[in-house]
């Protein structure tokens, strides 16, 4: 019995040493160094402690005890602070660095500690060969159990915490074992069940450890953060501004999102004579419906979003509301929470105005939205006087991407209309118009805009040459040469 | 900086906390599906055949309603001949086209595509055209198969499309060089076509007394992934090795096509969708579930048995698979030159897609090495955005020695064992593909291709078969040699003009 002791303490020790090369590995990259430098400093801080076991003559057990439960807790919770200290501090190499020496120092400690609590009992060679023969098949155990068991069904905070917990249980057994070498036994298991319970709670909440971590990648205080069947919604707010985050794709921010709105909805819609009917595509956040709403001939607003929880995020939030001036309240506004790409090609409906606003084309199943076939099953839904307008992208920061785009359009049968607009918080960004009939600016637009006026939108039309128009292929279901320019696009832009 | 480091604290924290999230969801459920067995050794031993009560007259009878019956069917009623029947044995005409449908999605059964078929194949473009696939010379975007098409996954990655790119020597660089110069070759003789009967010549008759494995050696073209990709073309096309393959077929499989525009033509329930489509138009026409056990010729005429119908025909087209014709046919005699090919398809049910690490999943995805050759995802196809749960569609040919023992292996081994065989297979790529897998279902078929062996292709009784005249027209795919779907359809519309023009003459 006593030297499965042995085994669980050597897997251990393993363990951490293997959570601390593994994380660092992760978060800094370059694996072969940090592997090497955390082995390196592990063993030798062994060496450390090996050697400070000598200066230990009293109370062995008692002092093995106590050495145990510190590994329980520092190794246990080594994870968990690791992790938290890449997200809020500067200091993780440093900490990663002490704490691989700590640990190792009190593995150190344990074997040769053990070998001589037991030595009254064995021979000293048995002990010598049973001790350090079981040291290494818990060494195996441990190798063996971390990438096949623990990486793929625990994660690395919670291995830790279980082995921390192995450890005080290992320090829990020894006041059974070394009963008669201890002074306060009560007091030692009081201590053990108590570590032992911290340790527990740890691996039931270690989902909200990485939570909090997340918290700090956002510059700015995230007011809200959802995993939604679909996407990650994170809304951030620094005074005024107010951000969201689609899967980590910024899509708009308070401060100019109206330069955005504006310039997506009223040079379309303000060119149709008698518009009534109108349908949106995306824009689940209801920006681009609170600028249709300033059209009062328009009799009904259909708005299709597949995140459903978006779209009630943008109903009921106070501050979300205030936002889009409680658009999807309006009576005209229709919600189906749908696919696009199904409910286009099943749906007969004829609408005035179509605003396709997708997220960027970043894969293929977004790709999808992008392409040849979707333009001419959306197109299908234009009425005689009708235009649609896409956002796509940006012009100047992916030029072959906003070209591509107008390139389907125009592959799709339909008369294109390219403009632009600089938004602060994303660049230049590009729109395309299009349709079956000729566009002409508007000579009117509604009162009480920011940004958009009738005198400016001439300009919106014209390209500098740094974002002229360039040669590019269509984007097709079974060609998605958009998403592969996109990628590249946004390579170019940040090496 | 800052976007690389949160997508990199996000996605570390993700891989190493949460995947612990979904945990095992208990038994997969499944079983032997389709199974014809039963019915093809019912055939075989002539036994429980019921007596004729009712005597139907029909100008003409067709034998199997797979890709070749059903064509036919199509050709005779577009000419205008309708005093025709079809009579399927099994519950759902198809044959290897056949499909199936739960509440995600439908789903193929075993033929998933059709290369977008080149200018020869006029037939086949003339169908299209009725079902809106081909459209004033366009191919249908939404029936090509969408990006990205096929990945392989080889060294423990993945990479885009089936001939291996990556970790490539330069001697393994230098024969699929060579290679694709010979295959340039072959295909600017125009011997190589599809369907292959226009091209068929007797200059390249000696490529079919090779194996395409020694064919390959003899061009010193060793390198082991050329060899893979080689072997896998065939196990895919023909369900053979390259050993087993004539090198007449291995060279047909490349140089019959030009390097066609981005495709092929698929749909979730892969060419049942076909199959659906026609039985929209001929539905009235075919009875399933009316297995032929006995064709007499008689006089001017010809009598077919069915269950316990006896059709009195003018003529027969005999469009299924051709080993069957000797049990069927009074008189005939034994079949030499038809080898075919055990198959194995199954379906998995997958309750929420494993990770992908980054890269975009394919239609077609095969891994390096594998004794099968890879899955098909049925919601490939689908215009949505998001899905959550698919079906993919798992192919194995048994290809790797004789075709008996291979059968005998399908027969004898029990659904667990090849629902083991079919995860351990997935799990080399997908390590947590049983927790993602609530049902397989299984299909084995005894004889699923004809195999292309040593002189199949110039087989004399394959030849005269193909051509024959008379009461009784042959109309399978495998009277060319090989069963491809272009094959079938070429089969079939030719039967039916054969037929036609018998009955005028």
């Amino acid at each position: 019995m006593l030297f499965i002791t042995v085994l669980l303490i050597a897997a251990c020790g393993l363990i951490y040493e293997l959570i601390a090369g593994t994380l660092a590995s992760y978060l800094l990259g370059d694996s072969v160094l940090q592997f090497s430098t955390i082995i390196g400093c592990y063993l030798f801080a062994m060496g450390i402690g090996s050697a400070l076991s000598r200066y230990i003559d009293r109370g062995l057990a008692y002092r093995f005890i106590w050495i145990e439960l510190l590994l329980g807790v520092i190794g246990g919770f080594s994870s968990a602070l690791l992790f938290l200290a890449f997200a809020y501090t500067q200091g993780f190499q440093l900490l990663m660095y002490a704490l691989v020496v700590v640990i190792g120092v009190l593995v150190g400690l344990e074997i040769p500690l053990l070998m001589r609590i037991i030595r009254g009992r064995y021979h000293f060679r048995d002990v010598v060969a049973h001790v350090l023969t079981f040291d290494y098949l818990g060494a195996l155990g441990a190798s063996l159990l971390f990438p096949i068991l623990l990486v793929p069904y625990l994660g690395l905070v919670r291995s830790a915490m279980l082995f921390g917990m192995i450890n005080v249980a290992v320090a829990l057994w020894g006041t059974f074992l070394f009963a008669n070498q201890l002074a306060s036994v009560r007091v030692l298991r009081a201590f053990c069940v108590v570590v032992l319970c911290g340790l527990g709670v740890g691996l039931a909440q270690a989902k909200r450890i990485t939570v909090a971590a997340e918290d700090n990648i956002y510059a700015d205080e995230i007011i809200f953060a959802r995993d939604t069947r679909y996407q990650h919604i994170v809304l951030t707010r620094f005074k005024d501004d107010i951000r969201l985050f689609l899967s980590s794709h910024l899509q708009f921010s308070s401060r100019d999102e109206y330069r955005y709105h504006e310039a997506l909805i009223h040079p379309g819609l303000s060119a149709i004579p008698a518009p009534r009917h109108v349908l949106v595509l995306g824009g689940g956040d209801g920006l681009a419906v609170r600028e249709i709403l300033k059209y009062p001939q328009i009799e009904s607003i259909t708005l299709v979003d597949l995140d459903p929880e978006m779209t009630r995020l943008f109903s009921t939030h106070p501050m979300l509301t205030a936002l889009n001036q409680k658009s999807f309240s309006s009576p005209r506004v229709r919600i189906i929470n749908a696919d696009a790409f199904p409910w286009v090609d099943s749906n007969a409906d004829s609408f005035d105005f179509i605003v396709i606003d997708f997220p960027d084309p970043t894969n293929y199943s977004l790709g999808k939205l992008y392409t040849t076939a979707f333009y001419k099953a959306a197109a299908r839904h234009l009425s005689a006087q009708g235009l649609m307008v896409v956002q796509s992208t940006s012009p100047m920061f992916a030029r072959d991407s906003y070209w591509c785009i107008a390139e389907t359009l125009t592959q799709a049968g339909l008369r294109t209309y390219p403009y632009h607009v600089y938004v602060p918080s994303f660049g230049e960004w590009g729109f395309v118009i299009a349709g079956y009939r000729d566009y002409q600016i508007p000579a009117s637009v509604p009162k009480g805009l920011r940004f958009v006026n009738v005198d400016g939108l001439p300009a919106l039309f014209q390209f500098p040459p740094d974002m002229s128009p360039l040669p590019m292929p269509p984007n097709r279901l079974n060609d998605q040469v958009l998403v592969r320019t996109y990628d590249q696009d946004w390579k170019d832009i940040s090496h | 900086m800052r976007t690389s480091r949160r997508k990199f604290l996000q996605s570390a924290s993700a891989a190493l906390v949460g995947l612990s999230i979904k945990g095992g969801t208990g038994a997969i459920a499944g079983s032997f599906v389709n199974d014809s067995f039963q019915m093809g050794h019912q055939l075989r031993d002539r036994k429980n055949f019921l007596q004729p009560k009712q005597v139907v007259k029909r100008s003409a009878v067709i034998v199997g309603g797979g890709i070749a019956g059903l064509n036919a069917a199509w050709r005779l009623h577009k000419k205008g001949f309708t005093d025709f029947v079809l009579l399927e044995m099994n519950d759902q005409a198809g044959g290897n086209s056949r499909w199936g449908e739960n509440e995600i999605t439908a789903y193929p059964w075993a033929a998933h595509y059709v290369p977008v078929p080149g200018p020869k194949a006029i037939y086949l473009r003339e169908l299209f055209e009725e079902l809106g696939v081909l459209k004033n010379g366009q191919w249908e975007e939404r029936y090509l198969c969408f990006t990205p098409q096929e990945r392989l996954f080889l060294y423990g990655r993945w990479q885009d499309g089936i001939e291996p790119a990556i970790g490539l020597t330069a001697a393994d660089r230098d024969q699929f060089r060579r290679l694709e110069g010979q295959i340039q070759k072959f295909r600017a003789t125009g011997k190589f076509t599809v369907p292959m009967e226009q091209g068929l010549s007797d200059s390249t008759a000696e490529l079919d007394q090779v194996s395409f494995a020694d064919w390959l050696r003899s061009q010193r073209m060793d390198s082991h992934v050329l060899n893979w990709y080689m072997n896998y073309c065939c196990r895919d096309d023909y369900g053979a090795t390259t050993s087993n393959t004539s090198a007449w077929a291995g060279i047909q499989y490349f140089a019959s096509r030009e390097p066609e525009e981005k495709g092929p033509l698929t749909w979730p329930e892969g060419n049942g969708w076909i199959v659906r489509r026609l039985l929209e138009r001929l539905g009235n026409f075919v009875h399933t579930n009316h297995m032929v056990h006995k064709i007499l010729q008689r006089g001017k005429g010809v009598t077919v048995l069915a269950g316990d119908t006896e059709y009195q025909a003018e003529f027969v087209i005999f469009a299924a698979p051709t080993f069957l014709a000797p049990y069927l046919i009074e008189g005939m005699a034994p079949l030499r030159d038809f080898e075919y090919s055990p198959w194995l398809t199954a379906n998995l049910t997958l309750e929420h897609l494993p990770d992908s690490y980054g890269t975009d999943p394919a239609w077609d995805n095969v891994f390096m090495d594998s004794p099968a050759l890879g899955y098909v995802d049925a919601t490939h196809q689908s215009l949505r955005s998001h899905v959550d749960r698919t079906v993919w569609t798992f192919y194995w040919a048994l290809a790797g020695g004789p075709p008996s023992e291979n059968r005998q292996l399908l027969l004898n081994r029990d659904w667990k064992y090849w629902k083991d065989a079919i995860l351990h297979d997935l799990e080399r790529v997908h390590p947590e593909i049983r927790r993602c897998v609530s049902r397989i279902d299984i299909m084995r078929m005894g004889h699923a291709m004809a195999r292309p062996r040593v002189g199949a292709i110039f087989s004399a009784e394959r030849r005269s078969l193909a051509k024959a005249h008379g009461r009784i027209l042959f109309a399978n795919s495998d009277l060319s040699g090989f069963s491809i779907f272009e094959e079938a359809q070429y089969r079939g519309v030719t039967a039916a003009d054969r037929l036609i023009h018998e009955v005028g003459g």
